[in-house]
């Protein structure tokens, strides 16, 4: 259906926008003489006043989805991904273990937010030289209000003494990268 | 020692010390207590993106239940029906996530999930205009069977909107809908549907009076 936007001219000469964007104007009594006088204007405005009420009723709207949707997603998700970049652990040969870059990731994280006015963001972590070490990169984001002295060195201590206390390897190398600041 | 547990309810994260595994050892009671309070914040959008990236799922799961409900009544609303609905918002989280390595900015994640939310449901539209008649009405009956409760609760006026929005080109209800409902900016939607601001701002204004004259019977 094509729409013409004369369909939506008033026969006073003002269209159905016009009238909308006066709403608030007259709301607040600054109407003016066409405004008060002007009945296709006065009956424009009605119709905008029921409409927007409604709008305001479906902007309220709590309709939630299912309560078991984030559950299907994350199996839908779960499926998708495959454990990539899996790191040697210190084990006898020939009973080799493992252990997924993102396991770790989430443990150095955690051990990184322990830090007040800290948030980990990206965590990179690498194999270096010998299978019981690796290297990793830390982005993390600071509190500009809440950061303590010596944050950063902290956040070092807290991310070496996690790789070796709860991964079972060395840290060879650790770089921090602030990406970002936060109002908390 | 203790252990961290962590629990997420989608709002708050909290970690819980049980058992330790070496985090806490060196530290004070005091900073251990700071600790437990400081993660029982709740984290923002850009951190979650920044860890869902590399591949955390427990960030990603906080995100999609901060942001399975908009999605939701978006796609309701373009789509008429909860079973379509619910099917587009799991297909859309999946997208997001196999393609979140490609996202630029982390902070553009809700505009790029409204964007991703927002086409999908026009490819559902798109792909079942020949029957859509028929299959408008059938939606709308099984969507009043299942949720009585919400169709007692809803004003003459909000059904009355509800019919009227159905009425509307999809390109219009979803550039609709966008500003006036879920409050996106010119920009983002013109984004969105490929086009331009001039073009949206002139859609929702047609939609905008299309709908009053609707709403004529309640003034």
């Amino acid at each position: 259906m094509a729409m013409n936007d004369a369909d939506y001219m008033l026969p006073c000469g003002r269209d159905v926008e016009t009238v909308w964007d006066r709403l608030t104007t007259v709301d607040a009594g600054a109407a003016d003489e066409h405004d008060l006088s002007c009945p296709h204007c006065a009956a424009t405005r009605d119709s905008l006043c029921a409409l927007r009420s409604a709008v305001d009723e479906l902007a309220a709207e709590t309709v939630e989805p299912p309560s078991d949707l984030v559950g299907r997603i994350m199996s839908a998700v779960r499926a998708d991904s495959r454990r990539r970049d899996m790191l040697p652990l210190p084990s006898q040969a020939p009973n080799e273990a493992r252990i997924s870059a993102q396991a770790i990731a989430s443990v150095l994280r955690f051990a990184a937010d322990t830090v007040e006015g800290v948030r980990a963001r990206r965590c990179k972590v690498r194999q270096s030289g010998s299978p019981d070490s690796i290297e990793v990169e830390l982005s993390i984001a600071v509190s500009y209000r809440g950061l303590a002295a010596g944050a950063y060195d902290l956040v070092r201590e807290r991310v070496a003494n996690a790789v070796a206390a709860r991964i079972g390897v060395r840290l060879s190398r650790l770089d921090i990268v602030v990406a970002d600041v936060f109002d908390a | 020692m203790t252990v961290l547990t962590r629990t997420d309810d989608g709002i708050r994260v909290t970690f819980r010390c049980e058992r330790c595994l070496g985090i806490c050892e060196g530290m004070s009671e005091e900073e251990r207590e700071r600790m437990v309070t400081q993660a029982e914040t709740v984290l923002d959008d850009a951190t979650l993106v920044a860890r869902s990236r590399d591949g955390d799922m427990q960030s990603y799961e906080a995100l999609v239940r901060r942001y399975q409900g908009p999605m939701y009544r978006l796609a309701l609303r373009m789509l008429g029906s909860s079973g379509d609905a619910e099917d587009a918002v799991q297909e859309v989280f999946l997208i997001v996530w196999r393609k979140l390595p490609q996202l630029q900015e982390d902070r553009a994640f809700v505009g790029w999930l409204y964007r991703t939310t927002t086409n999908r449901c026009l490819n559902v539209i798109r792909a079942r205009r020949p029957q859509a008649d028929v299959e408008l009405d059938e939606h709308e009956s099984t969507n009043t069977r299942t949720r009585p409760e919400h169709a007692a609760e809803v004003s003459e006026q909000m059904a009355a909107l509800g019919q009227a929005l159905t009425e509307l080109t999809p390109e219009q209800r979803a550039c609709w809908l966008l500003r006036e409902v879920h409050g996106r900016s010119y920009d983002e939607i013109a984004q969105t549907l490929g086009t331009t601001t001039q073009a949206v701002r002139g859609r929702i204004a047609r939609a905008r009076a299309q709908l009053a004259e609707v709403m004529a019977p309640w003034r």
